[in-house]
């Protein structure tokens, strides 16, 4: 993107030759930007009911395409061919324009992550700056939603869900402070050279502080996603669908599309921020800037990295309860906060003591390490444990009458009906 | 019609008038609450029933001794079991039946699967209902086994129509024993699961602990039975206080979560009462298989059933407590008049009494944990 | 200190509970699902997966029929109609032998009922019709006379009278039953 631009600023052409190019350059990349965000919430909802099956022990959707993987084409296609139905009592240009400034807020987004080295439309020097402000327009849209479905369940659940977004962002921002202070950069991708491929160059192992700021963000973020267990403003069962209970066909499809743009959104910044991004262990910057190879192998890095914190988003979805409102507040100003503080100070000491190389330093790095992978392994042993302690499903094949031979008919005092008795005997039947 | 109005006081407080239900996820069953509402806060919930009216109590009238009994199934599909029990002792004890010991076995045992699976629902739609689905899933898969194993016994899922008048409709044999034993070694790993997902997961306990607290004299008046009543620290279970059938028999504990955190007859007692009694309902049912004695399944019951004239009332302690039919007979083939006495409408009739204060989530936490079921109101 | 102890102890407790519940979500991915996809991709069809007393549609095998009206009067919502009539030549005939299976609350009293075993309920439980009337099954296509004492009758397997009635349904409001004897149906309960 940067290139083409310089190439097409440096050329000598005439200038609005060159307003036109760059204008058609600009349209194109947010038409890249609009269908990658589009293909990658879209999928986002395949996982979600994927893993939601396998969580539940179902087996999910699994018949549209193989493995059921074009599942969202189906849903697509089913929202755009419903009908957009508008109550009588709506506020009709508000309920229209409601779902756009939640795709929007969510899609522009999309432009400054960066999903490999080149793979980004817009690498800004306040990239992350605008990642968290671009989000916020989320807020507007469902509050909008929320006014103009004239309906007092959709009322609730725009109201929670403003008190909500304007509540969690300071600790997402606080949190992600953390990494700014550590980095010294606002640039998305100069925070991701900062960090190396190795797990303990990563800067959610760099010192404790990171990596409590770390679980600090997820849980910020995800009530900023308004993902369960903060999933008040559409809470099911209390709102009956919160601020799009009015909604239907692609209006709804719109918020959902935003919805599951901001989980991927959540977990890639998570990814650039304290997972080290597209960069491959082993593999210098410099070797990696000027190779395809890498930069496939790096694309396909941060891929994984961001699928597999969504997965983690969609797990926690369909394992916990929900919050209440007012716990849901003493959560954000009672724990979040003033934790988010402590791990920026506790970072900002840390940085002016430990000078970065030294032994001290690389103790912290593979001390957090070694603390993360301690918590895997408890957690994976209770995993066992449990599947141990269960085992897997019963089976009661024997009461089917696929296997008539073990029904013992001498313990029958009594067979159903006298049918089966003039089977048995029919020179008794009358 | 002047509950569900707003109040000059709820006006001069700008109460909004919020209507939940009769369409609502949380209300199970077709049930209507009246909200008086400041935001979040609640200062009324008024409950409105009659939806589900079915005229049973009435339909009993046209109907033989014998042939109501598939019309119980349908007063609480939940315990269908419970309800069958009830009707046919209120008949035997008018008509002097006595019921083979084999068949209080049976039904003991119908009675304990049908406890469990209605508290596998009743937990499942706790958690959900504050926002945890998947418990609910898993409880209803151990459900679903219980569907089997009552299918295989008595033919249905769900209405079951499994006793008689003197007796139950079918016997049981050794397969049918050993998937039962089957089952229970599968299903007491499985509370410890349902323990470790959810039951102490400090999201619930937070949301469930000292919400909607009915203390003990407030049970007492209001009417409430079974588990409602036993959280707020009552021990009352009929089983053991007004023993029937052949359940003296039996040791099992009568759980009432004294001890537990939160305080007494709040929601988070009535979910871990709950979730005792159906490791309990486990041992009794260990406890039955193991005595089970041989001999008739039914009592010798004339075809045309007359029992003579008078009034009995027969109660059992069902999943929701006590579940009760007073009968008349005036010595016809047909009831006079059947009368259910139903635990989920007193249970209904206290939320008014403690809505004030609640949240909006509250609310819903409540009315699952109260375990109200519409039909059984409404009949 | 105490307040700051309960303030770390809640978020601890937070975690390991939260934690566990995770795992236990976790170990369900590992673990086989329980989904049986029915209706196309169970091992055999579902039908002959249920349990023996598994009460589905009622069949009525009019061959061993005594015509004694058990069943009707077993029937708690009178869903099954049974007339035995004299025909010309003064011998007592079956005329009617249905059931209106949108109405049976498989209750299985009738079969209880039944002294010579010709209803019994079989496993068919799909029957999806266009319109309800066409689960208003007649079991005789004509008259038949009343078994007597002593008959053998070669035992039909279980669902088949059921399955070929179902497919050639007949409406009884229309009257174009398939074989003689069309006739309406009894004006019983809620029916016109």
């Amino acid at each position: 993107m940067d290139a083409l631009y310089e190439l097409i600023t440096g050329s000598d052409l005439g200038f609005w030759w060159k307003q036109l190019l760059l204008a058609v350059l600009i349209g194109a990349v947010g038409v890249i930007v609009f269908s990658v965000a589009l293909v990658y919430a879209a999928l986002m909802t395949y996982l979600e009911r994927r893993v939601s099956g396998r969580v539940q022990s179902r087996v999910g959707p699994n018949r549209v395409g193989p493995l059921g993987l074009l599942q969202w084409l189906a849903d697509g296609a089913k929202m755009i061919l419903k009908e957009d139905v508008i109550p009588a009592a709506a506020d009709r240009p508000l309920f229209r324009l409601a779902p756009y400034p939640v795709v929007i807020g969510v899609f522009a987004a999309f432009a400054s992550v960066p999903f490999g080295e080149w793979l980004i439309a817009a690498d800004l020097n306040v990239g992350l700056l605008y990642l968290l402000a671009i989000t916020s327009l989320v807020v507007v849209g469902i509050l909008m939603a929320g006014w103009a479905s004239n309906n007092k369940w959709s009322l609730f659940g725009g109201i929670r869900s403003a008190a909500q977004i304007v509540s969690y962002e300071v600790p997402t921002a606080l949190a992600i402070l953390v990494v700014v202070l550590m980095a010294g950069s606002l640039s998305t991708q100069d925070i991701i050279r900062e960090q190396g491929g190795w797990p303990w160059d990563w800067y959610v192992f760099r010192q404790p502080f990171a990596f409590a700021a770390f679980f600090l963000y997820f849980t910020a973020a995800l009530a900023e996603g308004n993902r369960t267990p903060f999933d008040l403003p559409e809470a099911e069962s209390e709102l009956v669908a919160g601020y799009n209970t009015e909604y239907s066909g692609m209006r709804f499809g719109g918020f959902y599309l935003g919805e599951f743009g901001n989980v991927y959104l959540m977990c890639a910044i998570a990814t650039l921020v304290f997972f080290g991004g597209w960069q491959i262990p082993g593999v210098s910057p410099a070797e990696h800037h000027g190779s395809w190879l890498w930069q496939i192998v790096g694309f396909g890095l941060f891929f994984v990295k961001a699928w597999a914190a969504s997965f983690v988003v969609v797990w926690l979805r369909w394992t916990l309860p929900r919050l209440r409102v007012d716990q849901l507040m003493s959560l954000c100003y009672r724990y979040l906060v003033p934790l988010s503080f402590v791990c920026l100070l506790g970072t900002a000491v840390l940085m002016m003591l430990v000078p970065a190389g030294s032994l001290f330093d690389s103790l912290l790095r593979f001390g957090t390490f070694g603390f993360g992978l301690l918590v895997a392994a408890i957690f994976f042993w209770r995993v066992l444990w449990h599947i141990r302690h269960v085992g897997d499903r019963i089976d009661l094949k024997i009461l089917a009458r696929g296997v008539r031979g073990r029904f013992d008919p001498a313990i029958q005092h009594r067979a159903y009906g006298a049918f089966r008795k003039q089977q048995k005997q029919p020179e008794e039947s009358r | 019609m002047s509950e569900t109005s707003p109040t000059s006081a709820d006006r001069a407080r700008d109460a909004i008038l919020l209507n939940m239900g009769p369409q609502h996820p949380s209300t199970h069953g077709v049930l209507r609450f009246v909200l008086h509402t400041d935001g979040e806060i609640m200062h009324r919930a008024v409950p409105e029933v009659g939806y589900l009216h079915r005229g049973l109590e009435k339909l009993a009238e046209q109907q033989t001794w014998a042939a109501y009994m598939p019309f119980t199934d349908r007063i609480n599909y939940m315990e269908s079991m419970f309800c069958n029990q009830a009707w046919a002792m209120a008949v035997e004890r008018l008509a002097g039946i006595e019921v083979p010991e084999r068949a209080e076995f049976l039904r003991v045992i119908a009675c304990e699967l049908n406890r469990i699976a209605n508290h596998h629902i009743t937990l499942g739609c706790m958690s959900m209902d504050v926002g945890a689905f998947t418990p609910f899933t898993y409880l209803l898969r151990e459900r679903e086994t219980i569907n089997d194993l009552m299918e295989a016994l008595c033919g249905n899922r769900l209405t079951y129509n499994y006793m008689r008048i003197g007796g139950v409709a079918h016997d049981v044999d050794r397969a049918w024993i050993a998937a039962l034993e089957k089952f229970l070694d599968h299903f007491e790993p499985i509370c410890d699961e349902l323990d470790s997902l959810i039951s102490y997961n400090e999201i619930l306990v937070k949301r469930f602990i000292e919400v909607g607290v009915i203390c003990q004299a407030d049970a007492v008046a209001w009417g409430l039975v079974g588990p409602n009543l036993r959280a707020s620290g009552v021990s009352w279970d009929l089983r053991r206080d007004q023993p029937y059938s052949v359940y003296p028999r039996f040791d099992f504990d009568v759980p009432t979560a004294a001890g537990a955190r939160g305080i007494e007859g709040d929601c988070f007692r009535r979910w871990l009462v709950r979730a005792e009694e159906m490791r309990q309902s486990c041992r009794i049912l260990r406890q039955a298989i193991a005595a089970l004695p041989e001999g008739e399944i039914r009592a010798k019951v004339p075809r045309k059933l007359k029992p003579p004239a008078g009034e009995v009332y027969a109660c059992v302690e069902g999943a929701r407590g006590e579940l009760g039919v007073y009968a008349v007979s005036d010595g016809s083939d047909r009831p006079y008049r059947a009368k259910w006495r139903s635990s989920s409408f007193s249970a209904l009739s206290i939320i008014e009494h403690i809505s004030p204060g609640l949240m909006i989530a509250d609310l819903v936490a409540v009315v699952a944990s109260l375990d109200t079921i519409a039909p059984e109101m409404d009949r | 200190m105490g307040a700051l102890r309960d303030y770390f102890a809640a978020i601890g407790r937070t975690i390991v509970t939260l934690g566990d519940g995770l795992a236990v979500t976790f170990s369900y991915l590992l673990r086989k699902p329980c989904t049986i996809q029915y209706p196309d991709r169970t091992p055999e069809p579902v039908v002959s997966m249920l349990p023996e007393r598994s009460r589905g549609f009622l069949e009525a095998d009019v061959e061993v029929c005594t015509g004694c009206k058990l069943c009707e009067s077993a029937c708690p919502i009178d869903c099954i109609h049974v007339e035995i009539a004299k025909d010309e030549s003064g011998q007592r005939m079956i005329q009617r032998f249905e059931i209106d299976l949108s109405k049976c609350m498989f209750c299985g009293l009738c079969v209880e009922a039944c002294p010579a075993g010709g209803l019994r309920h079989s496993h068919e439980f799909e029957g999806g019709m266009g319109d309800v009337r066409h689960l208003y099954v007649s079991f005789l296509d004509e008259p038949v006379p009343p078994a007597k004492k002593g008959k053998t009758v070669e035992p039909k397997p279980l669902g088949s009278i059921i399955r070929a009635r179902l497919a050639r349904p007949f409406d009884p409001y229309r009257g174009d039953r398939p074989a003689s004897g069309a006739r309406a149906p009894l004006s019983r309960g809620g029916e016109p």
